[in-house]
């Protein structure tokens, strides 16, 4: 079996060399043939053998494919060409030290009505175009990871600056510390307007109004230490009784809730929402501030204290539950590589969090030594040895990541090199949230602020479900989102989604290296498999592929009917691997 | 203290279960003394109200006297609604005062129901509606004072969106992978081998855990109706040669495909996932093409869609071969800490409008007394406001309909808001539950046929509770 494995894996790499070949272009990156011993006879990957070789060092192509679904919103051809023979670590060094797209400005650019508004959707659809179109790959799928832990959710027209406003926030702290990023959250309007707290008064006595304690619940709950005390290795601490510890009672939700108090735009009054309010801070409103002590998680700031100094020791003192580190790292973990993270994993990732420091197997260190680094919390994540393991011969595999739906519509796309990256020119981009008719996941557009899964989901009915396994994306698979994925997937990958101005080329997939192997069907589907699943593809999802469109009729009659007909074979191989199981998941 | 009260209530139940075992088997013969009764055709359909619906601002109090305390403790949120204009929707003369059939259980406290709710005050005076007061999770009865020096055993991780949600649904927080919808479903198809198991649970929403059973998963439905894979079902994609007619089919049997040898047990279940998703669709879409179009007119909110779905459903129930169903919908934006006066409202017209017009359809088809639509939310909220909104509470007021509902009733209570009172918890007047979800769900499953062990089975901690039929399905405790 692993045998036959491995022969059909440099089989696809000889294909995918063909490909390079004949494809023109990506030229001089020509590719070394690295030895293709990953998922050898031997079993081990890089990882055990030879100590001079660190398990992220990327040895084919495969490899490379696989480690950029992990990393980036997948691989584009040159990328993974150019990626093989290298350590992952020192690619990641280089992704840690590009410039940074940021989105505001470019929202900003964009035409206005008579009235000054933004065109409808537009912030959403050029989200799409800066997931798929930015150098800056690793940053900005980090953003998007950030975005679903500290979820701040809005699709309304007019709040569409602040929308962008706070993605830039998720972007520039993608690679900072993790306190930073909660300040910035924390003094953001979206976040503000989101929680409800922008405008949260202090209580009065007399009418017996108490503050707003929506943000005080879910900084703790959802962006900071989770609901029961942790172990490094993200396991839950047990009491003498061998109970959970809940990590707070409501006395400390009220306690600081009086804290986040007093914050507003800063317009003439408290509720004056002035013109580029959306696009700076808040500010403090002392007069609107709590004068009250606030007692929650064992600390107590003094009656009296300054507004914005009350939220810098209550961010400290958030930020330093030692809780932060694990349950970060394990939700981080999911967002990137595993959906059921190992306690070992965790305790990496961890550890990584709380020194601020992560030292590769090659040596390179990430990260500046401050707890909450995310540099060296993202590289512990990356770059974690398991990851790169080939799983052993035999037995289950339950290791890896089930991608979300939004990741393997820009693998897709960034696979293809699709030209025309202006998404509001595509209809069905405007709006992806529905799971009836698409992907049912549209970024910064969660349901609620739990994100469009929970990280401890496990879904009944499952193999994985069965086995205790948690696999948060499960949560939004299900028969309607199936045939939503399909024929969102299909429209795109056939070139037939609907389009605002049918006369400009937008979405365009570029199929040239794939028509050029129309001839040998075969060839064709192992190149796919490389191409969207690092060789994933069972030899039957294969073989059933090859058999369809080597059924699909090729007109010979008229040049143009074959090119048409060559046209159908491929893409439609292409929606096939897409709705293949081995594309939705990464291992 | 507790653990005695504890044991006499066990007590009281054990020999009241006794009975009606004994007269199951004296009336149907010992085989199916423990098997659910599934003749005719029932349905319950739960509305999830999503983010904890204040309880308060939904059944408000209509007596002169309980309208001023009410309003004397969220003054900030009757101020939000100026409530003293003329046309304030909570101003005391635009309620619509519900005439309570069982008004002689409050002294002298009446209740009414605000204008966005109107359909529902009518389905409610007409007797088809009824509520229920101050509902929610409870392991055991719990008084203040064993709340207070921690004696009584409290429902885990109270106040939390995500575990409230998890704890209505199933009875524990998330990550329980078992509802009470689906467990009941689990006892019906039991008892019910030619039930379809596929079409037993839909869901026309979120894949929650309210529907999922040992033996029954959900199906979901879509809300535009169901759709199927373009990529072989519609010709146009592939072109119409000669050929292609073979490749659809092929296409069609890999997507339905359970076994690609994959090694990979995430991969064994996306592919088994995929492939109910085309067996299913088209088992509904074939039973669906001989159904003619509802000519009631629902709204189009997010929930009358589901509703329309569900309803849509019920219509085609014959050919989908099951005798019970349970139908899961939801909607959202009832966590209004924020700005309650504007948002509250929308939401209330949006619930009244969706019951209003599955009742309508359902009488279109002669179903209507064979369903029961109910409410379940994450929590109440506080009395006591921030001002513009409230905050996380725990019990909560629901609705319930349904043909053979015992409307125009209050059961339970819809406290007076004392919220120094034993009836809330220390702080911000969140209401202590007086009624648990699983008498609320027990209730229902009596009605839907489950026998006193089925219902336990489905619902853990009913024995702790001295009645589990609170009488508004028409059951014992009328």
């Amino acid at each position: 079996m692993s045998i036959f494995r491995t022969r059909s894996a440099a089989a696809i790499l000889a294909a995918s060399l063909m490909v390079a070949a004949c494809g023109g272009g990506g030229g001089d990156s020509s590719v070394p043939p690295g030895t293709p011993t990953a998922g050898g006879g031997s079993g081990g990957s890089s990882g055990g053998g030879t100590p001079a070789e660190p398990a992220s060092k990327i040895d084919s192509e495969l490899e490379a494919t696989r480690f950029l679904a992990r990393a980036t919103f997948g691989g584009s051809k040159a990328e993974i060409a150019s990626l093989n023979g290298r350590d992952a670590a020192d690619w990641l060094a280089s992704e840690f030290s590009k410039s940074t797209s940021l989105t505001l400005p470019t929202l900003t650019a964009q035409p206005r009505d008579s009235e000054g508004r933004l065109q409808r959707d537009i912030v959403d659809t050029l989200y799409w175009d800066h997931m798929i179109g930015s150098n800056d790959q690793v940053r900005q799928r980090m953003a998007f990871a950030l975005s679903q832990i500290v979820v701040y959710s809005d699709s309304a027209d007019n709040d569409q600056l602040m929308r962008a406003y706070y993605q830039d926030i998720m972007i520039r702290n993608a690679f900072g510390n993790f306190r930073d990023l909660l300040e910035e959250v924390t003094y953001s309007p979206a976040m503000g307007e989101w929680l409800t707290y922008r405008g949260n008064r202090k209580g009065d006595e007399r009418s017996g109004r108490m503050p707003d304690e929506n943000y005080a619940r879910e900084i703790l709950q959802l962006f900071s230490i989770g609901l029961i005390e942790l172990n490094m290795d993200g396991s839950p601490k047990l009491d003498a009784q061998g109970q959970q510890i809940e990590t707070y009672t409501n006395d400390d939700i009220e306690g600081l809730a009086r804290v986040f108090t007093g914050l507003s735009w800063a317009g003439d009054e408290f509720n004056d929402r002035p013109q580029d309010g959306d696009i700076r801070q808040m500010v403090m409103w002392p007069e609107q501030h709590s004068e009250l002590d606030k007692t929650f998680l064992g600390t107590t700031i003094p009656a009296g204290t300054e507004g914005n100094e009350t939220i810098r020791i209550a961010l400290d003192t958030i930020f330093e539950h030692p809780n932060v580190a694990p349950f970060i790292s394990r939700l981080l973990i999911q967002r990137f590589t595993q959906s059921d993270p190992s306690p070992a994993y965790i305790q990496n990732v961890a550890t990584a969090f709380e020194t601020g420091r992560f030292t590769a197997e090659g040596g390179r260190s990430f990260g500046t030594g401050q707890r909450g680094d995310l540099r060296a919390t993202l590289a512990a994540v990356l770059l974690e040895p398991t990851t790169f393991a080939e799983p052993a011969a035999n037995g289950t595999i339950t290791t890896g990541k089930v991608r979300e739906p939004i990741l393997r519509f820009t693998h897709w796309a960034r696979a293809f090199d699709v030209s025309g990256l202006n998404a509001y020119n595509e209809r069905r981009l405007s709006d992806t949230r529905s799971s009836d008719n698409s992907l049912g996941q549209q970024a910064f557009s969660s349901p609620s602020v739990f994100n469009f899964y929970r990280p401890g989901y496990i879904a009944p009915g499952t193999n994985a479900g069965d086995q205790n396994i948690t696999v948060p994306e499960f949560q939004i698979v299900n028969e309607s989102s199936s045939v939503g994925y399909l024929n969102f997937m299909t429209d795109f990958a056939f070139d037939r989604a609907s389009q605002r101005n049918r006369d400009i080329d937008t979405y365009t997939p570029d199929y040239s290296d794939e028509l050029a192997l129309v001839d040998d069907p075969t060839a064709l589907v192992d190149h796919l498999d490389n191409l969207l699943t690092g060789g994933r593809m069972s030899d039957i999802e294969k073989a059933d592929i090859v058999d369809i469109i080597d059924t699909i009729e090729i007109r010979t009659n008229s040049a143009e009917n074959t090119a048409a007909d060559q046209e159908d074979m491929v893409q439609a191989a292409v929606t096939l691997v897409l709705n293949s199981p081995s594309y939705a998941v990464i291992y | 203290m507790a653990n005695i009260s504890r044991r006499h209530v066990l007590a009281g139940l054990g020999t009241a279960g006794f009975a009606s075992s004994m007269s199951a088997m004296s009336g149907l013969g010992f085989n199916n003394a423990w098997a659910a009764d599934t003749g005719g055709y029932k349905a319950m359909i739960c509305i999830f109200l999503k983010g904890g619906m204040d309880g308060a601002d939904t059944i408000l109090p209509y007596d002169q006297a309980s309208y001023n305390q009410l309003r004397s403790v969220r003054t900030g949120l009757f101020n939000s609604y100026n409530f003293n204009s003329p046309t304030s929707t909570r101003n005391r003369a635009n309620l619509l005062r519900m005439s309570l059939d069982n008004a002689g259980d409050f002294g002298g406290r009446e209740f009414a129901l605000p204008q966005e709710l109107a359909p529902l005050h009518s389905m409610f005076e007409g007797g088809d509606l009824a509520v229920v007061g101050n509902v929610g999770p409870l392991i055991e009865p719990t008084p203040r004072p064993a709340m207070d020096n921690g004696t009584a055993i409290l429902p885990k991780r109270l106040f939390s969106h995500n575990d409230q949600q998890s704890t209505w649904m199933s009875f524990g927080v998330e990550g329980v992978s078992r509802g009470w919808g689906g467990r009941f479903m689990d006892q019906v198809v039991a008892s019910a081998p030619n039930q379809n198991r596929i079409f037993s649970a839909i869901s026309a929403t979120s894949n929650d855990v309210f529907l999922a059973g040992e033996d029954v998963t959900q199906f979901k439905i879509g809300s535009g109706g169901i759709q199927e894979p373009s990529l072989y079902s519609n010709r146009g994609i592939l072109g119409g040669n000669d050929g292609d007619d073979a490749a659809r089919e092929k296409i069609r049997a890999f997507l339905a495909k359970r076994d690609f040898q994959s090694r990979s047990l995430f991969e064994q279940d996306i592919t088994n996932s995929t492939a109910k998703a085309v067996e299913n669709t088209e088992q509904f879409a074939a039973a669906q093409a001989n159904a003619t179009p509802l000519s009631t007119v629902f709204p189009g909110t997010r929930l009358a869609s589901q509703m329309r779905s569900v309803a849509e459903t019920i219509k085609i129930r014959q050919f989908l071969n099951v005798s019970r169903q349970m139908f899961y919908t939801s909607t959202g934006g009832y966590d209004t800490h924020s700005n309650q006066a504007n948002s509250i409202a929308g939401r209330h017209e949006e619930l009244a409008g969706a019951i209003a017009a599955f009742r309508d359809a359902m009488i279109e088809i002669g179903e209507w007394d064979n369903v029961v639509v109910f409410t379940a939310s994450d929590f109440g909220r506080t009395v006591i406001d921030n001002g513009n909104g409230t905050d996380h509470g725990w019990g909560g007021h629901h609705f319930v309909a349904g043909g053979q509902v015992q409307g125009r009733r209050l059961y339970g209570d819809v406290p007076f808001a004392d919220v120094d009172s034993n009836e809330y918890t220390r702080s911000r007047g969140r209401l202590l539950p007086t009624t648990s979800v699983e008498q609320y769900a027990a209730t229902m499953g009596s009605w839907f046929g489950l026998n006193t062990s089925e219902l336990r089975t489905a619902l853990p901690n009913l024995n702790n509770f001295n009645t589990a039929d609170l009488g508004f399905m028409g059951g014992a405790g009328t």
